[in-house]
């Protein structure tokens, strides 16, 4: 009895993997037009990217990109918030149409879903604490102190990869946390030294607090910022890339990046 | 952004907490008490498959069950991020749920089961009349503590997105850079939920207390 039960279960687990594994052979672009609606995520935690105002709606630099691109597509914006760590498995099973929040390009990513072209680019920030006595001048010097990073993000694989694997520095010395802010907190109250993370955004949280400074900034990880696609959707990524291209033509991306970043 | 603003964006997000505790709880209370029944009195086979779904559905995190259902099993049937957050808890509360039962129906004598079958009841009835009245009284405490459990770990929805009492803290925390005071206010509407459910809890307990009745 025991045994046919697991047999049961066994055979359900193989058919709804079976289910899950059945491709859609339309691309996403038929879906958007046919229902005048584009379904996006975002994680609208991370400011000036994207973050709720006072009135609590969604608003910043990926926000407002975003209700213009579908603008100019002529359909309508369903934004879905969603933590930044869900959102590629959600583009991946087709729970969103794409995704918005930031995301560099990471080879790790590229398995399972496409990137847009770039809309903009990035830069690496060091961030310390104002009571910080060491010295960070070069990027590899960090090795010597305790440093944070939000887990899953491009910052995180380019301290893994460029300086826990080739050994330079211990895994234990690396705090890794669910978002930046987390992060920001400990550096704040000494559990960390050091906090590696996007420029822009980290300068905004800096300027609300006086006792944390930037110490170095640069293109480490970071870089151009794209669109998160459904992997292999030629059709999806050809529209998006068109409207992409338009609006950094007709200088709405570098306006916008005024207002939010004041560039 | 002043503290009213605060208070009341995060607060929204109760609704949506209240609602997945309202699936998930009744839900696996269901299972649960069927479940508690079969494995109790449905012989050896039953009790048998019984602790195996309490094992399996114990020893799952329902934040891990949670992004199964969305996104493995929603594939083919599409469940919202809300019904599967709610879905996920009720069935791994079920099993402890199961648990709960059980140990409240095997705290009621046998003798009792024994004596009612004499006087010419039924199992069924022995169960609906004798045994259920005096374990439902017994569940009522460990009961409790679950339903604080799932109230708090309604939060998990969280993860997909719902915006629930923890997202809001989280999204307003962000745009305000005022995160003490966000998760605070979380904490804040938690525990009020919890400490309002155990006091109701409570009162439902004494009410039903048989006199003279330990």
């Amino acid at each position: 009895m025991k045994k046919s039960f697991l047999l049961v279960v066994a055979l359900l687990i193989v058919a709804s993997m079976l289910f899950a594994c059945t491709s859609k052979s339309t691309s996403v672009l038929d879906k958007i037009q046919t229902s005048k609606k584009i379904v996006v995520g975002t994680s609208a935690d991370y400011p000036p990217y994207e973050f709720v105002d006072e009135a609590g709606n969604k608003t910043g630099f990926d926000i407002e990109l975003m209700a213009e691109i579908a603008k100019r597509m002529g359909v309508e914006l369903e934004w879905v918030d969603m933590p930044f760590d869900s959102l590629v498995a959600a583009v991946a099973s087709g729970k969103l149409d794409m995704s918005i929040s930031c995301f560099n390009y990471d080879e790790e990513r590229d398995k399972t879903v496409d990137f847009s072209e770039a809309y903009y680019t990035t830069e690496d920030a060091f961030v310390v604490s104002k009571a910080f006595t060491g010295t960070i001048t070069a990027p590899e010097d960090v090795v010597n102190y305790k440093i944070g990073v939000q887990s899953g993000t491009v910052q995180d694989g380019w301290l893994t990869d460029n300086l826990i694997t080739p050994g330079l520095m211990p895994e234990a010395n690396l705090s890794r946390y669910e978002r930046v802010d987390q992060a920001a907190l400990d550096l704040a109250n000494g559990r960390i030294d050091v906090l590696m993370a996007d420029l822009v955004p980290i300068q905004a949280y800096v300027a609300q607090n006086p006792d944390l400074m930037v110490v170095y900034q640069g293109e480490l990880s970071t870089g151009p910022i794209n669109i998160v696609l459904p992997d292999g959707d030629a059709d999806l990524k050809a529209e998006i890339d068109r409207v992409i291209k338009e609006l950094q033509a007709d200088g709405f991306i570098d306006a916008l990046a005024v207002k939010y970043f004041s560039e | 952004m002043n503290f009213n603003q605060f208070i009341s964006y995060i607060a929204q997000g109760t609704v949506y907490t209240i609602g997945v505790t309202l699936i998930a709880l009744p839900s696996g209370l269901l299972i649960g008490t069927i479940l508690a029944l079969l494995y109790v009195y449905g012989g050896k086979t039953a009790a048998r498959l019984m602790n195996f779904y309490s094992t399996i559905f114990r020893g799952v995190p329902p934040v891990v069950l949670l992004f199964i259902l969305f996104f493995a099993v929603s594939k083919g049937i599409n469940l919202s991020a809300f019904l599967a957050g709610s879905l996920s808890l009720g069935i791994v509360s079920s099993a402890y749920q199961m648990e709960i039962v059980r140990g409240a129906l095997l705290a009621v004598s046998g003798d009792q089961m024994r004596a009612a079958r004499a006087i010419g009841l039924s199992q069924m009835q022995a169960i609906r009349y004798i045994v259920l009245p005096q374990a439902v009284r017994l569940a009522i405490p460990p009961w409790s503590n679950e339903v604080a459990i799932i109230i708090k770990d309604s939060s998990l929805v969280y993860a997909l997105g719902v915006p629930e009492i923890l997202r809001r803290a989280q999204l307003i925390g962000a745009s305000s850079q005022q995160y003490l005071l966000a998760y605070l206010s979380a904490a804040v509407i938690y525990f009020l939920l919890v400490f309002l459910t155990t006091r109701l809890l409570n009162l439902l307990e004494k009410k039903l207390t048989i006199p003279s009745h330990p």
